[in-house]
């Protein structure tokens, strides 16, 4: 097969042009004449009951066209998961009792949001205020006050308190294992919560015409919105239609629905008006849904070699006021934990704890930079206590190509040792590491290096479970392909057009895309199961096989040749017998029309992961295959810290990751630098900062986000262990949201290897750093301290 | 040259009715060198005037606080943050969005070398960071690293973790950075 002239490129985004010259249209910037403005009511309280909702005197007020409650709704609830053990359990506005600060209640639209506000004040709510409990173990603790019924399933053998569910499983014989092994230890690891940070708000515009509710909103999967706004309206999917718009960012915050997407669709069928409602950063920092802080309590038995023998672990999740996507992190902190490294006896369970704080939801990683966290931490101490280095224990344990895995997976040509060898090489690990605790130092600043490992899967099974594309043929030979694909910024529609490309044998120019609009592309997986590159794009190489096919059959007639000996090359089909004979696109697409019977050459493709494996596997037990993706890193960190001030910042990062191969590597390379930077802010930087449920620093002055000042060198090297081929099924990996994770590691543990502070809750703060410090210097008095370094004072 | 002269919707619902306070002022702005006679509540904010009453939705709202600079547009040349910026104050003077960097369609030098460097992902931190940068080098036309810094800082990204940002400043400014998107 002739070189690949697209695939493996890095081609300029195609929406580049209409997004650094303000054409590309996002939410916000959808007009409609008529046009209202829409607003939510918003619980003051983080448990309450509702005594009574009294919205008379908005209704009168002038400009208000329409106000409703959970009473102008069909009380269809809609939950992130609805399976049968864990039904929708969310009303779209709240009733008989709010759960958390900034609960739904009420919403309105008016002519204008001055109208709206005064709309808003003008309703009467009456609350019996409740016990609120915000701890996730306080909140398991059996006399708590109760948000929601623990789960029945638990409830029947546990006696906590606020669950909302529980993934358990195991394999081996743990406690044998830990009999058996050289070394044993256990730890505790916190997470703090997080926002997003995408910079574009939530907006959603509705606009109901007649049959057909019109919607443009900020989101990451159409065809999940289009589902769950047709189901809490009682709408047939083909009255529904998600509008393609450019979304602002979303790292996993705009796949639930929101009660603002209901209300503005709601508002709209009632007043037969355009409604729009964007939520201020304010609301989104204090009522939308944020990331998981986890508890990871693991303990893990080594023999003197460093090779894990057995590992436990126990996690928490405090999940929010209602089951939003907590269940799945506890399922998914099972997967993070047992992907990367070979563990023959393991035990572990997770709860999702309800507690009076918002609902929560994907953020980029899903749970998973806070499990690498704990157990490359520990990983490090165990190595550090037997006498490894950091990297020889990890090749110890990590898992090899073609590898099965105990739910039935199978890592294929995954290649984390080889990750682990190439970033122990460029990042000189071995000869850096330590040296910071060993000699001397002079000056406030410590350096160090620290790595961590990671595995991620991708394009996991869940609704709508597949992606389909069509690739259409113009006259002249250039194609235009459809696909519910979205491009939230991650390069989808380029990466797509680059894969038709290649198929086609056209040039990019000449590929045009239409896509994330429900009614007129295919159903597709949605920017969210990192999986788009491998399904999507194997849904678009597919249909332009397919097109390709049908030109070449066209062709074969027309040129009397057989199918065979016919290919194509530059927007023609030749004989490879003899190359000199050939017909260019658009004159066998006009012999195709006139030949077959109008046929205007339509491609179509379509794809799905585990194409045989007809269900998704079991959150409570985890039995089932799960992906047929699983992308493997290792990462290291160079960090400094200021002793004298606590502060640490990431200086350098190195990822080295198996992602297939890239099809786009500057693409790639920007998943990278995104996921370093947003993993710094993590590690040192971000908190949203709450007091009995109220978020305390609902603004970007408080809650501190890395700036252009936190730029830290970042690079990044493949590890190829897939390719393309045209015409071939091909296997990529995801590259979107796992590497958050072993970096967060990789930060910590330089930290540590910088200052002896090894620290076991993210952010590693200034004030966590220097009591650290503290701790290690227990003799040193303050007084000693500031008579040798006057300067301080 | 075009004229407008506009009354938003959210202007004649209220007059004498909600509001008896804040009567309506009436401005003129030269936007992307074009005048506008506008008539605005004092309360108004330079963004909602360009979004709404001018239509130009390239400039992108983001925080209303000023924290963000997702907003950021070019007053009388120099950088501000159009959320926090009342339009009244804006009275006379020129203003330059993120519609005004192309010439005739073609972009400027600067757009593509964010294009070229992959600077942009999502897009929304685009227009003001080009505002910024563009009121950057017409300060220095090659930016050190510091100034670069300091010259953007007040512009949030979530996307590009800033690396790719810089480098396309470095390019544009003929500073040893080539393009690494074809």
């Amino acid at each position: 097969m002739s070189e690949l002239k697209f695939v493996g490129k890095s081609f300029k985004r195609k929406d580049g042009p209409d997004k650094v010259t303000g054409r590309a249209l996002y939410s916000e910037d959808v007009k409609l004449p008529g046009i209202l403005i829409g607003r939510v009511l918003r619980s003051p309280h983080p448990h309450a009951r509702i005594v009574s909702i009294d919205t008379s005197r908005a209704k009168a007020l002038p400009g208000v066209k329409a106000v409703i409650t959970v009473e102008d709704t069909k009380g269809i609830k809609h939950g992130f998961v609805e399976t049968p053990r864990y039904p929708a359990d969310q009303e779209v506005l709240a009733r008989g009792k709010v759960v958390h600060v900034g609960e739904e209640l009420a919403a309105v639209a008016a002519v204008d949001s001055f109208t709206a506000q005064q709309a808003l004040e003008l309703i009467n709510v009456e609350y019996e205020i409740l016990p609120g409990v915000f701890d996730p173990e306080k909140a398991m603790d059996p006399e708590a006050p109760k948000i929601h019924p623990s789960h029945p399933k638990i409830a029947d053998k546990e006696p906590f308190s606020n669950i909302g569910g529980k993934t358990e499983c195991g394999w081996g014989d743990v406690e044998k294992g830990f009999a058996e092994s050289d070394y044993v230890r256990e730890d505790r690891y916190e997470s703090q919560l997080r926002t997003h940070g995408y910079l574009e708000p939530h907006v959603t515009l509705a606009h109901w015409e007649s049959d057909k509710l019109n919607i443009w909103t900020s989101s990451m999967g159409t065809f999940v919105k289009r589902a769950k706004l047709a189901k809490t309206l009682d709408l047939p999917y083909s009255s529904v239609r998600i509008h393609k718009t450019y979304v602002g960012g979303t790292f996993g915050g705009k796949i639930d629905l929101y009660s603002h997407e209901y209300c503005a669709a709601r508002l709209s069928i009632l007043t037969g008006r355009p409604v729009r409602i964007v939520a201020s950063r304010e609301e989104i920092f204090s009522a939308y849904r944020h990331s998981q802080p986890l508890i990871v309590e693991v303990k893990t038995g080594v023999k003197n070699d460093g090779t894990i023998v057995a590992q436990q672990l126990r996690v928490i999740n405090n999940a929010g006021a209602y089951r939003g996507s907590g269940v799945v992190v506890v399922f998914l902190a099972w997967g993070f934990t047992m992907a990367p490294y070979r563990c023959p006896n393991l035990k572990y369970e997770g709860y999702s704890v309800y507690t009076n704080y918002t609902v929560r939801a994907p953020q980029r990683g899903h749970g998973c930079p806070k499990v690498r966290f704990a157990i490359e931490s520990q990983l490090d101490m165990i190595a550090e206590a037997l006498g490894i280095d950091p990297i020889t224990i990890r090749l110890r344990n990590a898992r090899q190509p073609s590898e099965d895995l105990p739910n039935g997976d199978n890592v294929h040509n995954g290649n984390l040792p080889e990750c682990i060898r190439v970033a122990a090489e460029k990042s000189d690990l071995l000869k850096k590491y330590g040296e910071a605790r060993k000699s001397p130092q002079t000056g406030h600043i410590r350096r160090g290096i620290g790595i961590g490992v990671s595995a991620y899967f991708g394009g996991s099974l869940i609704y709508p479970n597949s992606s389909g594309v069509m690739v259409k043929m113009n006259d002249d030979g250039s194609a235009i392909v459809l696909t519910g694909a979205i491009d939230v910024g991650q390069g989808a529609e380029t990466v797509i057009c680059q894969i038709v490309a290649e198929e086609l044998a056209i040039g990019m120019e000449d590929v045009k895309i239409i896509s994330s609009d429900t009614d007129t592309t295919p159903q597709d997986i949605g920017a969210w199961v990192s999986g788009m590159t491998y399904i999507t794009g194997n849904a678009a190489r597919q249909a332009a096989g397919n097109a390709r096919a049908k030109l070449i059959q066209v062709a074969s007639e027309q040129m009397n040749a057989p199918v065979e000996d016919l290919w194509v090359e530059d927007k023609a089909v030749f004989n490879r017998q003899n190359p000199q004979q050939r017909m260019t696109y658009d004159q066998v697409f006009a012999a195709s029309v006139a030949t077959h019977r109008g046929d205007t050459i339509i491609g179509e493709g379509f794809w799905r992961t585990m194409r045989d494996v007809p269900t998704h596997p079991s959150l409570a037990t985890t039995k089932g295959r799960w992906t047929e993706n699983y992308a493997f890193s290792a990462q290291v960190a160079e960090v400094e810290v200021d002793i004298e001030t606590g502060e640490a910042k990431l200086v350098k990062a190195l990822t080295v990751h198996d992602c297939g191969f890239p099809v786009n590597p500057a693409l790639v390379k920007g998943q990278v630098d995104g996921q370093v930077s947003m993993a710094m802010g993590h590690a040192f930087m971000e908190e949203v900062i709450t007091r009995n449920g109220y978020t305390l620093n609902p603004n970007w002055l408080d809650y501190r986000m890395p700036t252009i000042h936190n730029m830290a060198a970042s690079e990044d090297a493949d590890v190829i262990t897939e390719e393309y081929r045209v015409g071939e099924p091909y296997r990529t990996k995801e590259v979107g949201e796992g590497l958050v994770s072993g970096i967060l590691a990789a930060m910590a543990n330089a930290v540590y290897d910088a200052t002896g502070v090894r620290l076991y809750t993210t952010p590693f703060s200034p004030e966590r750093i220097l009591s650290g410090l503290k701790k290690l210097e227990p003799s040193k008095t303050t007084g000693v301290r500031d008579q040798q370094s006057p300067e301080v004072l | 040259m075009s004229y407008l002269e506009t009354i938003s919707i959210e202007d004649t619902a209220n007059v004498a009715k909600i509001e008896p306070k804040g009567r309506s002022r009436f401005i003129t702005l030269s936007i992307n060198g074009e005048r506008h006679e506008i008539t605005v509540k004092p309360r108004k904010m330079l963004i909602e005037v360009i979004r709404d009453t001018v239509g130009l939705t390239g400039t992108k709202g983001s925080c209303s606080s000023g924290t963000c600079g997702a907003c950021t547009v070019l007053l009388s040349g120099r950088p501000v943050l159009s959320c926090i910026t009342l339009a009244v104050e804006c009275d006379g003077k020129e203003i330059r969005t993120v519609e005004d960097l192309a010439e005739n369609g073609k972009l400027s030098a600067l757009q593509e070398a964010f294009l070229d460097q992959g600077a942009v992902q999502c897009g929304f931190c685009t227009p003001g960071m080009l505002m910024s940068a563009t009121a950057l080098l017409e300060r220095h036309s090659k930016p050190s690293l510091a100034q670069i810094k300091k010259g953007l800082e007040g512009n949030l990204c979530r996307c590009t973790g800033y690396n790719a940002i810089v480098d396309a400043v470095l390019q544009v400014s003929g500073q040893g950075v080539t393009p690494v998107m074809k």
